[in-house]
């Protein structure tokens, strides 16, 4: 579903020049798999997402997603995908119905089957009572279940999510969650960055982990565990980036 | 480039400007009263400056003895008030009295009358020319008498009267004022009526993280820029709608006093001049939308854009303003001159004064501002590192 081959991009930045942020980045995710990316700050995890929902151009490289190519058939892969970040991106002067119609219509959906398909998320995630409020007025929570209804409006088969969870408490992080794991039953398939190991642990199939834009290693848990020797991620990721944590008294 | 898609984004963004209550207030709100409230204060400005003078006026100074008979009279009888003084020049130059008439002798000897006045005070002038008439009525109640029983007939007196005609187009000054105070507000009215909106869709939506969201869906970039694009051109050219449709109600209603209606004789403000205005400005409309969105469009908050547009809105008044100066045309170079060409061509619009080719020339230079403008708006929202500057 997600197949990246060899991506790279090359930033020119006015102060630091030219900076690498993905170097040759190659990884896959199946469809009803849930892949997320792991990567200090800065590594190029949003980079490596925005470049697959086809905002940004590869320098090098390039990947198909749902069986398109993301630098021939842009507008193709973007009408499969779905993408959410962890600020949400709501048009605050809106309700979650207007949005939901917005973004189905740039889908190019049928006013009939839009209406539909609508009404329907607006069920599935509860929003019933605060459909046609504006989302500015809305708490935390039903932003993020209209977040999602907007991601999943024209029902992508790739969702493509870059740190979902990001500042939401454990209920709202849940939501998320849920979210996920309901879309890989629905057999999507699923690539998210976080920072949030437990998070990862607890959803993901496979995990993929960068720094300073390249692959460091691509696998499940257990491959993971294989190659480090270490049993919490917590652990396993320090050990990729070669942090270790020295005990106190060693210093001495 | 699918239609239907520019047209969703375009729906959209109009749906949030009539949402934001900035937008509403410089687009709606301001240019519905700017014109009447201007026009207003003119009015209060002109007839009470007009009414101060006259009661002004009556206030005149006389020496505090007399010795021509019935000056005093007479110029009582004119209706003035009169404030005898040791010093009737001083009073006048310290304001508390109009005028003075001060009978004296002149070089030769001959009684003359002094007329003090400060020619800086309209009051004095109107004073002055009061007092002159009141003095003529004297002097030819003088000579009457002076020749009763002479068996010389008064009519040799007055052989021929004077008339005088003013041949000057009447009020071209103050029409032509007008006309260019009219096109300079309707323009700059235009342009801050365009700024809210045109930063918002873009500066704004970076802000609020919602343009990577958008960028992200299956619009183009093409039909994306265009429905902003468009959405702005509809602020810019609402904003100039409301400002003339407001100008209309302002001059067909009373609410000007007659002083100002005789300063505005000569502006035509009719069905016809207000279509040719709407379709004078529209390029300008397009221009507008177009180079607001390109430069907010390197900002990445609304605060920020706010700042990068402030100068724009200066560069738009200057050449205005210059358009509103009385006795500036322009000539067949300055008609290139975007702004300024626009403002002269709604004040020649509003005064009549135009032809086909002095439409024309402007309008279609303006054109082509409008869509270089509108190319390289579409050029810049490509280019991902002003969509995603770091
Ligand atoms: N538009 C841009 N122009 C210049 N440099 C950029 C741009 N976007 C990202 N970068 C740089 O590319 C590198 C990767 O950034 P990226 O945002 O992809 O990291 P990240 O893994 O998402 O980090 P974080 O965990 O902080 O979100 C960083 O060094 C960043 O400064
Ligand atoms: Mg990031």
């Amino acid at each position: 579903m997600i197949r990246v081959e060899g991506l790279t991009k090359v930033f020119q930045d006015k102060k630091r020049g030219a900076v690498r942020a993905l170097d040759q980045v190659s990884f896959e995710v199946k469809p009803g798999e849930i892949v997320g990316i792991l990567g200090p700050n800065g590594a190029g995890k949003t980079t490596a997402l925005r470049l697959l929902a086809t905002v940004l151009k590869p320098t090098q490289g390039t990947a198909v997603v749902a069986g398109y190519d993301i630098v021939r058939e842009p507008e193709m892969v973007r009408s499969r995908i779905g993408f959410l970040s962890g600020d949400m991106g709501l048009y605050g002067r809106l309700t979650p119905r207007e949005i939901l119609a917005f973004f189905g219509r740039l889908s190019g959906m049928e006013p009939a089957a839009l209406k539909r398909r609508s009404d329907e998320v607006v069920s599935m995630l509860g929003m019933a009572a605060y459909a046609d409020t504006r989302t500015d007025k809305l708490s935390t929570g039903m932003r993020q279940r209209a977040a999602i209804g907007r991601t999943i409006v024209h029902d992508p088969p790739v969702l493509i999510l870059d740190e979902p969870s990001y500042g939401l408490d454990v209920p709202t992080a849940r939501l998320i969650e849920n979210f996920i794991l309901e879309a890989r039953r629905g057999g999507k398939c699923i690539l998210f960055s976080t920072h949030v190991m437990e998070e990862a642990e607890y959803l993901c199939d496979r995990i993929v982990v960068i720094h300073e834009g390249k692959v460091r290693i691509t696998g499940t848990m257990e491959d993971l565990r294989a190659a480090t020797g270490k049993t919490r991620l917590r652990e396993i990721f320090l050990d990729l980036l070669n942090i270790r944590e020295e005990p106190m008294e060693a210093k001495a | 480039m699918k239609p239907a898609v520019v047209f969703t984004v375009y729906r959209k963004e109009l749906l949030e400007m009539t949402r934001d209550r900035r937008t509403l207030i410089s687009m709606v709100l301001v240019p519905i009263i700017a014109i009447p409230a201007l026009l207003g204060v003119a009015t209060f400005f002109v007839s009470s400056s007009q009414k101060q003078a006259e009661q002004e006026a009556l206030h005149i100074a006389v020496a505090r003895q007399s010795a021509m008979p019935g000056l005093e009279r007479a110029l009582s009888a004119a209706g003035f008030k009169l404030t005898p003084s040791a010093d009737p020049r001083g009073a006048v130059e310290r304001k508390q009295v109009a005028a003075a008439a001060v009978e004296g002798q002149s070089d030769k000897g001959e009684p003359v009358v002094r007329l003090y006045v400060d020619a800086s005070r309209p009051g004095s002038l109107v004073a002055a020319n009061k007092i002159r008439a009141a003095l003529d009525g004297l002097k030819a109640a003088a000579i009457r008498e002076a020749l009763a029983g002479s068996g010389v007939p008064e009519k040799v007196l007055t052989p021929f009267g004077v008339e005088q005609v003013d041949v000057a187009p009447k009020g071209k000054m103050a029409k032509s004022l007008i006309g260019g105070m009219i096109g300079y507000m309707v323009i700059l009215l235009m342009f801050s009526g365009c700024m809210y909106p045109a930063i918002d869709m873009t500066a704004g939506e970076k802000e609020r993280r919602t343009l990577e969201i958008l960028l992200c869906s299956p619009a183009g970039r093409n039909e994306i820029v265009l429905g902003k694009i468009l959405a702005a051109t509809t602020a810019a050219f609402l904003t100039a709608l409301l400002n003339v449709l407001s100008l209309t109600w302002a001059f067909q209603s009373g609410m000007m006093g007659p002083e100002m209606h005789k300063l505005l004789e000569g502006v035509h403000i009719n069905a016809s001049a207000v279509l040719l205005v709407l379709v004078a400005v529209f390029p300008t409309a397009v221009t507008a939308a177009a180079v607001m969105i390109t430069i907010s469009l390197f900002a990445k908050s609304f605060k920020e854009g706010q700042s990068y547009l402030t100068p724009l809105i200066l560069l738009v008044v200057f050449p205005a303003m210059i358009g509103m100066m009385p006795g500036v045309e322009a000539g067949p170079k300055l008609a290139l001159l975007p702004v300024f060409n626009v403002t002269q061509l709604i004040k020649s619009i509003f005064t009549g004064d135009y032809t086909l080719s002095s439409f024309l020339l402007p309008f279609a230079s303006n054109l082509a501002y409008a869509a270089v403008a509108f190319v390289v708006a579409v050029r810049i929202f490509k280019r991902e590192d002003v969509l995603f500057r770091s």
